[in-house]
Parts: structure tokens; sequence; C-alpha cells
């Protein structure tokens, strides 16, 4: 009976407390007033590092941006690199000396001094972490470097042994970033999880994988580039970035006003375009600079892609106008080459691209693959059967080109893998159909795609040519590596892209739009060259 | 009874070495070469690394060793507290556990006592109440709160108590605040099983002679429902709390996604999508351990609660 009476108070108390925060109406805050809240779809559970050097996670990029600078930047409409960190720098005629004159009134946000050592001590760092990880993101970028000699305090010259055409952009991005000497005394795991010392507009307060991470302002700042509209402290005093797996909730943190940039990694779909601009957001997009989502396949060990004629009908089959408007709007812009159109030394296909399905049924039939009645295509008894690998989840336009190949009788199987699957099974080249992509504003960036030397996959890289073709797209790789002129890189990374689409090694479905919806409080959000925002730029109104 | 007790532990070990050894199996030898998504899980390509670097790997992740070896070593890691590495968080196991768990048990433990305050509740009333479209209606409340989707269920409530009345975050793992959606989400198909059961235990219990001796002795309807009724009617609620905190980690899974926590539920699901084979075997072995344990004590507690009920060996 007394147990009876205990557990009845309790259960009454208990069902207090859970009232009585509730109740409790969020104050106005003066500190609500410049705090900025950021919802991304998620965090990366492949590799959890916030670790600049090794990120490729944009997400974090996006973060990283304003936390850590880099020597140079890259103007977001020319793709031009410009001063930053760095106020000018001499290249020498054979490109494999850089020589950076530093600013002189730079410090990190723990007070050390942004000199020619802090400098070396970070590429060097960064130099054994790539040769302990050599599958490392940031190795591409650094690739070549060989060592730093320190002029003078502020003058420092960075020697490659070999050549690296892409080595002026890498020092813009945030893989090359300079971090303070002290975040290099710690090890990578603890770098990984938020020990990232930089001297941006902003430092990191706390990072907590999955769930979210925390900057604060830090004061006395005055070295933004040219980029950079406020050239002061930044008008934020906090950002708030949280995770949010599960889309509904995330649109409605948003709805609600309590999230004031939602952004998740794949565009809107029309229906939640327009419920955002019914609710006066505004919807910020950029093309990422990269290879565009292209479907790369499986040429080798007798495969049906083996043959060209085959590879180009899938190219002229998939109506790419059609995919970005149905799947996305009418405003979607529709892919027009191997690589979106933000990237340096972007080559448009035009007609090459264009939807032709007599074309592609014309090349079909003269391949040997005749329609069946089941109307599929058959050749000696077999159907042209073709699997694609997916990684997580088949996308409604996955379906959308699976039902574009049906048309002209081919099968296109979708294979749902989970991510370690798909990457084991790319190794491995089970499949006819995969697809990958990386963001740098550089054409190099296809190194890590589809050059088998370099690449993630070397079996995707290598698997995407014709055997007689993988020669020529390497020569074309290191005329772009080694080019020392804008124009080499031009004509090399212009034949390659020509290369990679006549040969069907590549077929581009859509350009990788980013796509974030601020809310009417949020001011100025402009895009960095790769797709990352300024967030010293951003106000937000009360 | 101490003799009970050691029978009882030798099982529950017996249930845990069971867990564990159909998990391995299943994560070793089901997918394809477990080398090749260990090595894919750590960030690198089977493809990329030359013969040398191959055994190298092989031998780090012991996958050098026979079938049995392996498992045998594995198995004496366990014994002595090593979970071993989580691949893709580069840590080991027992650290990320001990990070994630408290969050995963604050969830669960609401969740239960929610779930009992509401399934008791409302076999209570139903019982209590006597007019009789009320009565039905309250029957029938735990058919549909079992019926619904935890995760239909989970978005609604966000819906309703974060979007529209505001009064708890929609997501998040800091503060208590931010525990009593996802709590109530997970408490709601277990209090629907709570009052079903408890509705036909009051029913059962109503029939009994002693009841009818409560009436006789002057008792009122409230006070017999208290003292006789519900005492007799509640003890198969005892087995079903022992059932659900299995339930908690697969139900943690949902809820922890919809919600946006950090536990052990989200844990498992991206530690499944990644095949972090030895954080799957461990968050498997942890939970099979809780629910051992804590139906053990739920058999421990039986005899305490109803003397009828005895573990001694009969003497005849």
């Amino acid at each position: 009976m007394r147990l009876q009476r205990t557990l009845a108070s309790a259960a009454i108390l208990l069902a207090l407390g859970l009232t009585l925060p509730g109740c409790s109406p969020s104050q106005p805050d003066a500190q609500a007033a410049s705090t900025l809240k950021i919802a991304f779809f998620s965090d990366n559970t492949q590799l959890v590092s916030i670790d600049p050097f090794q990120v490729y996670w944009i997400e974090h990029r996006v973060v990283l941006r304003n936390v850590v600078e880099a020597l140079t930047d890259q103007d977001p409409q020319t793709g031009q690199i410009i001063p930053w960190l760095a106020e000018r720098w001499e290249i020498s005629p054979d490109a494999r000396e850089y020589t950076f004159h530093l600013r002189k009134d730079v410090t990190f946000s723990n007070g050390e001094a942004f000199d020619a050592q802090a400098v070396k001590t970070a590429f060097d760092s960064n130099k054994a972490f790539a040769a302990e990880l050599p599958s490392t993101f940031g190795a591409t970028y650094l690739a070549g470097y060989d060592h730093a000699e320190i002029l003078d305090p502020h003058t420092i010259k960075l020697v490659l042994s070999k050549p690296n055409a892409g080595f002026l952009q890498a020092t813009s991005t945030t893989n090359l970033s300079i971090l303070a000497p002290e975040s290099y005394r710690k090890s990578a795991k603890e770098r990984s999880l938020g020990a990232v010392i930089g001297s941006g507009p902003f430092k990191i307060e706390h990072y907590t994988p999955e769930s979210g991470l925390k900057l604060v302002r830090r004061e006395g700042y005055r070295w933004a580039s040219a980029n950079v509209q406020n050239k002061g402290d930044a008008h934020l005093s906090t950002i708030e970035v949280s995770y949010v797996p599960e889309e509904s909730v995330r649109n409605g943190l948003f709805l609600q006003g309590k999230v004031d940039i939602l952004w998740p990694r794949v565009p809107f779909s029309e229906v939640d375009l327009q419920l955002l601009q019914r609710n006066d957001a505004t919807i910020q997009s950029r093309s990422l600079p990269g290879p565009a989502w292209n479907l790369y396949p499986n040429t080798r060990n007798e495969r049906i892609l083996a043959d060209q004629q085959v590879r180009l009908a899938v190219q002229k089959a998939i109506d790419r106008k059609s995919y970005a408007s149905t799947v996305y709007n009418e405003a979607f812009p529709v892919v027009d080459g191997v690589y979106d159109v933000t990237t340096p030394y972007f080559r448009s296909q035009g007609t090459k691209l264009a939807y032709d399905p007599q074309g592609a049924a014309k090349l079909l039939d003269d391949a040997g693959w005749t329609l069946g009645a089941d109307n599929y295509r058959y050749k000696d008894g077999k159907r042209l059967s073709l699997v694609y690998n997916l990684a997580g989840k088949e996308t409604p336009g996955d379906v959308l080109i699976q039902d574009q190949l049906r048309k002209l009788g081919i099968e296109l199987k979708l294979k749902v893998q989970t991510t370690a699957e798909w990457a084991a099974a790319n190794a491995a080249g089970n499949y006819d159909l995969t697809f990958t992509y990386m963001t740098r504003a550089d054409p190099i960036i296809l190194q890590t795609v589809l050059d088998p030397r370099s690449a993630n996959s070397s079996t995707l890289a290598t698997n995407t040519y014709a055997p007689a073709v993988l020669p020529l797209a390497q020569n074309l790789f290191d005329a772009g590596l080694t080019a020392t002129t804008p124009e080499q890189r031009a004509q090399a990374y212009g034949q390659l892209q020509d290369l990679l689409i006549d040969q069907g090694s590549a077929i581009p479905v859509y350009e990788r739009v980013w796509q974030a919806a601020t809310s009417k409080r949020v001011q100025n959000f402009r895009w960095s060259a790769e797709g990352f925002a300024f967030l010293n730029d951003i106000e937000v109104k009360p | 009874m101490s003799r009970y007790l050691l029978g009882r532990i030798a099982q529950a070990a017996l249930v845990l070495w069971g867990a564990y050894s159909i998990t391995y199996l299943i994560l070793y030898l089901l997918p394809g070469d477990p080398l090749s998504i260990m090595l894919s899980a750590s960030g690198m390509e089977i493809d990329a690394l030359s013969p040398e670097q191959l055994a190298k790997a092989r031998a780090f992740y012991g996958l050098d060793q026979g079938l049995l070896e392996r498992y045998v070593n594995l198995l004496l890691g366990v014994l002595q507290g090593d979970l071993g590495q989580s691949l893709t968080l580069n840590r080991p196991v027992t650290e990320i556990l001990a990070e994630r768990l408290p969050q995963t048990l604050a969830l669960a433990g609401l969740a239960i006592v929610l779930s009992l305050i509401g399934g008791v509740g409302l076999a209570y009333l139903a019982a209590y109440v006597r007019w009789q479209p009320l009565k039905v209606f309250l029957a029938r409340l735990p058919a549909l709160g079992f019926s619904v989707p935890v995760f239909w269920m989970g978005l609604l409530l966000i819906q309703v108590f974060a979007f529209g009345l505001g009064w708890f975050p929609a997501t998040g793992s800091v503060g208590f605040e931010s525990l009593v959606l996802p709590a109530v989400t997970l408490a709601i198909p277990s209090a629907a099983v709570y009052a079903q059961v408890l509705q036909r235990g009051f029913i059962d219990v109503w029939r009994e002679p002693y009841i009818t001796t409560a009436f006789a002795k002057g008792l009122s309807r409230a006070q017999v429902q208290a003292r006789h009724g519900l005492r007799n009617a509640a003890l198969p609620l005892l087995t079903l709390i022992g059932l659900q905190v299995g339930n908690t980690v697969s139900g943690a899974v949902l809820v922890e996604t919809i919600f946006a926590r950090n536990g052990v539920g989200r844990l498992v699901q991206e530690a499944v999508l990644r095949q972090d084979i030895p954080l799957v075997l461990a968050v498997v072995t942890v939970s099979a351990a809780a629910f051992v344990l804590v139906n053990l004590l739920v058999d421990l507690l039986y005899p305490i609660l109803d003397p009828r009920i005895t573990h001694a060996p009969k003497v005849t």
C-alpha cells in the first residue's frame, strides 16, 4: 500500500517534471540575434574527421573554409587564384618552385604568429601524413611537394620534385590550409576530432561527430581575401551546425524558424522547393566544381559495355533534359559535359549529349542487338542487361534512367548495396555501370576519379576505358599535370573531356548543383569557388 | 536457491555465447570478402594495394588465421573485456560504447518508465470505469497504439509537439527536454502491450473468489481493485518488461534516426551500413548481455513479489 502511494507520487512528480521544461517559453536572447543555425543532412560516418587535410566531405569543408585559411584564394566567378595569406607569389618557369610572400599581420586564434615557419610546418606535416596514409584525400593536392625553404621570416619557397599544374589551386583549398603549429603537435586523431586551430574569422568550439559543431567568432580578424566583402570581424557571434538525417524533420526545423540555413546534399525536389518558397525562403544554388554526376562503364572482362557502340547508345538513350526537369525542376540546369560548368577548363559537349533515341536504336541494331518479343534486345540469345550498382538507396533519378533505357530495349538492373559493399564491388569490377564523384575547383580532380595511377578505386578508373584508350587518357592526364601555361592545360583537359564522351567512358547524367535554403533573416549568403559559403559575410536580422 | 541461481547464470552465459557466435557467423561468413569490406570501411580499396600490403592487412585484421582460430581469439578478447577496434572510427569499441551507451540507456529507461505509467494507467482506468462505451473505447486503445508504426508516430509527435506547440525540441540529445518526445515514441507500443495484458489480467482476477471475499468484507470497488486486483493482475507485466529491453535497441535505431540523437541505435545502424564488423559484434554482445541480465533479474524478483512462486526444489 505504501509502495503504491510512493509510486503514485513519483508518477505525479515525473509528470510535472515532464511538463515544466516544456512550459518555459524560449526567452528572446540578445545572443540569438547574432547566432546562425545551419542544418546539414548528415555527418560523414565513413571517415570521422574534420582534419582539413583528410576531409573530402563538403559539409565539413564549408565549416573549415571559415576556420582555417590558405595561402591563396580562388575567385568564384573567374576561377583565378588571388592573394589571401600570401600577398603575392612567383612561379619558376619549370613550375617546380613556388615562392610565396606572406602577410605579416596574421595570427592564429591561439596567439601563435603566422609566418614562413608555420607554413613549412604545415606542408611538412601534411607530407608526412600522406606518406603514412597514401589514400588520404589531401595527398593528391600535395602531389609532387618535396620540401620548403624559408627565405626570410615571411617568404617561403615550396619546391616540387615533379610537376603539378594543380598545385597553385591546391594552395587555395581548405585541404592545404595552414593550421597553427600547435595543431600539428597533436595527433591526427585529435585533429580529426576538433583540435583544428586556424587563422580564420571563426574558431571551432566543439565538434561532436554525427551530432553537430559550434563555431564562435574570433575577435581581431582583418585579413580576409578579396572574395569576402566584410574585411573585419564576422557579423555573427556564433554558428551552430547540426546534422539531421531525417529529411522531413530537417525541413520542419527550417520552416519553424529553428534553423536559418537548410543545407541538404541533394538538390530540393519541386514539391519542397515550392513549399520553401511559399515560406519566404531564398534558394541559393551553385554547381559544384569537379566532375558532373556521371556514370562510369565497365569495359573489361567481355562485358556488354566493352562494345563502344553500346556505350554510345546508352549515352544517347539518356534524356538529360527531362531528367533535370522531372527529378528536380524546370529551372534546373541540364548537364553539358564531363565536368560541372563551374570547373575551370570546362568544355561543353553540346549535341553529343543530346537525347537521340533513333540514333541509339540504330547503334544497337548495327551492333547486333535486336529487339525480342518482350521489347528487350537480344544478341546470341543473351539479353542486353546491365547491372548498375547503387550505394545505400535508389533515387527517383535512378528509376527514371532505368525507364529511359527500357524504351530502347536495354534492361538496367538497379543493384542497391551498402556503401561498403558498393566500394568492394567497384574494386572487384563487379558492375556494368557505377558512379563516383569528388569536388574541387580544378580539372585535376578527375585524376582522383579516373586516372588508375592515383584514383580512389584504380579498378573503376581502369575499367572505364577500353584497353587501347587507357594510354591515351593517361597521356592527357600527364599533359594536364605537367602543363606550365593555362593554354597547355586548356588543350589537355579539353581533349580529355572530348575523349571521355566520344568513347562513352563517362556518361553524364546531371549537373551536381548544391542548394541551400536561407530564411528571410539571413542576408548576404555568397558562394566560394568550391561551393562553400563565406560565413563572415552573413548577417542575420532579428 | 543458490543452485537455481548458478543454473540461471550458466544459462545466461550460454545465451550470450550463442548470440555472439551466431552474429560472428553471419557477419564473417555471409558477405563476400571480409578483407575487402574491412579495407573499404577503413578508407582503402583492395585494388589499390600490392600483394605484400594485402598480406600485411590480412594479418592485421587476423584474417590469415583459420575460421575457428580467429573466432577463438576474438572470443578470448571479449572475455577479457577487449571488444576490439572499430574500423571506421579508428578507436577502441569500448570507448565508443562508453560514449554512446548513456544516451540510449537514458532513452530506454525513460521509455520503460513512461510505458509502465501509460500501460498500467490505461488498463487500470479501463478496469475501473463502468460506463460501457468508455470502457470499450479504453479497451480498444492498446490495439491502436501497437499497430501505429514507430517512425510515423515519431514524425507525428514532432509535428504536433515540436513544430505545432513548440513544447519540446524536435532533435538533438542535449538536456532532458530533448529526451521526452523520443521516449514517448518508444514507449507507446510497449505501453499498448502492457495495457492489453493487464486488462486481460483484471478480467481474470475479477472472477477470483478472493475478490468476492474482499467485497464481502465491505471494501469499496476502488480499494478492491488497488489492493487485491492490481497486485495479482500485474505479475505477467514483469516478464514483459524483461522482453521490452530487447525491443529498445531495435526501437532505438528508428527513434534515434528520426530525432537525430547520438545513441547506440544509430551507431549500430551506421555500423551495419559501413560493415564495421567489430562494432556490430560488440553492440550485439552488449545488448544481448543487457537482455539476459534483465530477464535474470525479473526471474529473481518473482518469488519476492509473489510468495506463491518459489525457485527452491520441491520437497516430496
